[in-house]
């Protein structure tokens, strides 16, 4: 492939202003990782995982270093553009979930849609696509606080999807949960992989880090083995 | 289909349903203050222009200015107008009521008592059409005469007393007439013609006991249509005071207007009053606004961190500030209906003019304005939830 990867890291740090010093979360990482690769990111509490998903989904900018996603530059987009990368480039998947409290688990994955094309769907894809992470028809007009963490995190799953993103970012999306649910999270995660979306994981549980294909282990912010 | 911003902002309303009403009164309060405070305001103008225009509505023509003689170089002050110059009016007045009217002050007595007031010889046919007479019935010429309000309550007159008028003195019997009617308190009339210490007498009486026939003292002009008032008093003046300036013209338009624009400051000022509840109003919505943004932190991390515009953020913390404009402003506008009302008619005593348009809009203003503070106090929450860091968002509890 000639072109730029997927996602580029080139000597990437992030560095923390705290008042009793700097504290660098990331240091000096650089990485590269193609489309359709699954990905699982390691390392002890404190070692930057986090961090560095959170560079990925851009909801932070590097520090210092250059950060390409989709062959552009983080650092030279505006806010609306990395807003909008994050909307429609990047399915993000959180450890807890944080589904939209007021919004029913239909509505919860019918957001990203009214994000993006700015009025209600019509077109059927928020309960297919609900449909299609096993999550119960039955249950679509439930709030979050009314679902088991099994089905909260299908129906985030099914939120972060619902836009067609390239690239699935899910810091420990099974920590939550109890050991057979996650492996049925990590079964859907494995079919989408298979379905050609890049997934990137962050686990503490070497079991899980099995369903990956390639494994980065992150010690105090840097790459110790990739 | 309904923005789903709007959803999210009705529901986060409905969660805290208890405090966004409280927070709403503040709004209810400030509207009903401002639209009861304003149509007071309005029904204190409109019920004091009304009885001003009654008679604002009057050119007056008097004749004391002073005239140069160009032989002599002695100034004199004219007598009164004559009868040529009433003609000229007459003429120039067009279709409108010329009244002319002879004026002067006198002594009287009522059975044993004397006084002093004013004396007004007018012709019988003119009297009802600008005076209101309140008991008995008009004159019809003879000795008959009309007595004011005032007189007639601090002399005791009833229909049928007698009045002689003039100077007593023992050796001439004066001339009495008697009352045939008592004429409704006027106050200070802006026609000049000030009845309630007067007595009014046929213009034939007046003449054969004052002399000074066809020399009048003043002469008033009715207009029948106010806004030609301008046009009428210039083709008098042309006509009248062709090469030299023999009446003096005026009317109380000048009065009314500048009563009018202290009515305004007036009612500027009460609503000024009013405007403070709803500082009040939104200090209580910024709070409770402030409340709900800091409520929803975590939320407001996860619609931002998936992708949700800082605008649409915002958006959706000013339709909340919104829905609590709006219901305080729907309640807020009804109770300034029952409000207002209440003090229109408790204050002024006169509800005829609550429902016109220049009172009424107070409400709609009202409301309007209890929406818009609303939204202003939103707008600083709304700014900061838009704001936030997602990651810090995020990660609050
Ligand atoms: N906003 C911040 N300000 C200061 N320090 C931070 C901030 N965010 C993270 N850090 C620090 O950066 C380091 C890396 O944090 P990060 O959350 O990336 O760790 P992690 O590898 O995800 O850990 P865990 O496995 O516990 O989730 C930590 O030491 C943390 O204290
Ligand atoms: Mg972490």
């Amino acid at each position: 492939m000639t072109g730029t990867p997927l996602i580029r890291l080139a000597d990437v740090s992030k560095v923390y202003h705290l008042e009793s010093g700097d504290f660098t979360a990331l240091n000096h990482v650089t990485l590269d990782i193609a489309e359709n690769e699954f990905v699982a990111i390691m390392g002890p509490s404190g070692s930057g995982k986090s961090t560095m998903m959170n560079q990925l989904g851009i909801l932070d900018v590097p520090t210092s270093g250059n950060l390409f996603i989709d062959g552009k530059d983080v650092a030279k987009m505006t806010p609306l553009e990395r807003t909008h990368m994050r909307r429609d480039v990047i399915g993000y998947i959180f450890q807890k979930f944080y589904l939209i409290p007021l919004l029913s688990a239909y509505e919860n994955v019918e957001y990203p849609l009214i994000l993006k094309y700015k009025k209600r769907d019509t077109t059927g894809k928020a309960a297919a696509v609900l449909k299609s992470v096993g999550f119960d028809e039955q249950m679509s007009s439930h709030r979050p606080n009314q679902l088991s963490g099994g089905q909260q995190q299908r129906v985030a799953i099914a939120r972060a999807l619902v836009n067609d993103p390239k690239i699935l970012l899910c810091d420990e999306p099974t920590g939550n949960l109890d050991r057979k649910t996650g492996f049925q999270i990590m079964d859907i995660l494995c079919g989408l992989h298979k379905e050609g979306k890049t997934v990137i994981l962050v686990t503490h549980d070497p079991k899980i880090a099995e369903y990956a294909h390639r494994t980065i282990e992150l010690e105090d912010g840097r790459v110790v083995e990739s | 289909m309904r923005d789903i911003f709007f959803d999210l902002s009705v529901r986060s309303v409905k969660l805290n349903f208890l405090r966004s009403i409280l927070a709403s009164i503040g709004i209810v309060i400030g509207v009903v203050a401002i639209s009861s405070m304003g149509m007071l305001g309005a029904n204190m103008q409109l019920s004091v222009k009304q009885q001003l225009s009654s008679d604002v509505n009057t050119i007056m023509i008097s004749s004391d200015v002073v005239r140069t003689t160009s032989t002599a170089g002695t100034p004199t002050t004219s007598q009164g107008i004559d009868k040529s110059t009433l003609n000229d009016i007459t003429t120039a007045a067009g279709l409108n009521q010329v009244i002319p009217i002879h004026n002067t002050r006198t002594q009287f007595t009522i059975g044993s008592t004397d006084g002093r007031g004013s004396i007004y010889g007018l012709d019988p046919n003119d009297i009802t059409k600008f005076l209101t007479i309140a008991q008995g019935e008009n004159i019809k010429g003879g000795s008959d005469a009309l007595v004011g309000a005032n007189i007639a309550t601090n002399f005791n007159m009833n229909i049928g007393s007698r009045i002689k008028i003039g100077q007593d003195n023992v050796s001439i019997t004066r001339p009495t007439v008697r009352v045939a009617g008592i004429l409704a308190a006027r106050g200070f009339a802006s026609d000049g013609v000030n009845t309630d210490n007067a007595i009014i007498v046929p213009d034939t009486w007046y003449t054969d006991h004052f002399g000074n026939k066809d020399l009048y003292d003043q002469v008033n002009v009715i207009m029948q249509n106010i806004d030609t008032i301008n046009q009428t008093e210039a083709a008098i003046g042309d006509k009248v005071n062709r090469r030299t300036d023999i009446v003096r013209i005026s009317d109380a338009s000048s009065r009314l207007s500048s009563i009018s624009s202290t009515l305004g400051t007036i009612t500027t000022f009460i609503l000024a009053i009013g405007s403070i509840s709803l500082v009040v109003a939104a200090v209580s919505i910024f709070n409770v606004m402030m409340m709900s943004v800091n409520e929803r932190i975590q939320e407001i991390g996860i619609l931002l961190s998936i992708g949700t515009e800082k605008g649409e953020v915002r958006r959706m913390f000013l339709y909340e500030a919104f829905i609590l404009g709006v219901i305080g402003a729907l309640v807020g506008g009804i109770c300034s209906l029952i409000i207002g009302y209440s003090v229109v008619s408790a204050m002024i005593g006169n509800t005829a003019y609550f429902f016109l348009p220049a009172s009424i809009i107070y409400v709609p203003y009202g409301m309007i304005i209890g929406v818009v503070v609303c939204i202003l106090s939103g707008l600083y929450p709304a700014w900061h939830a838009s704001n936030m860091d997602p990651i810090d968002a995020l990660r609050n509890e």
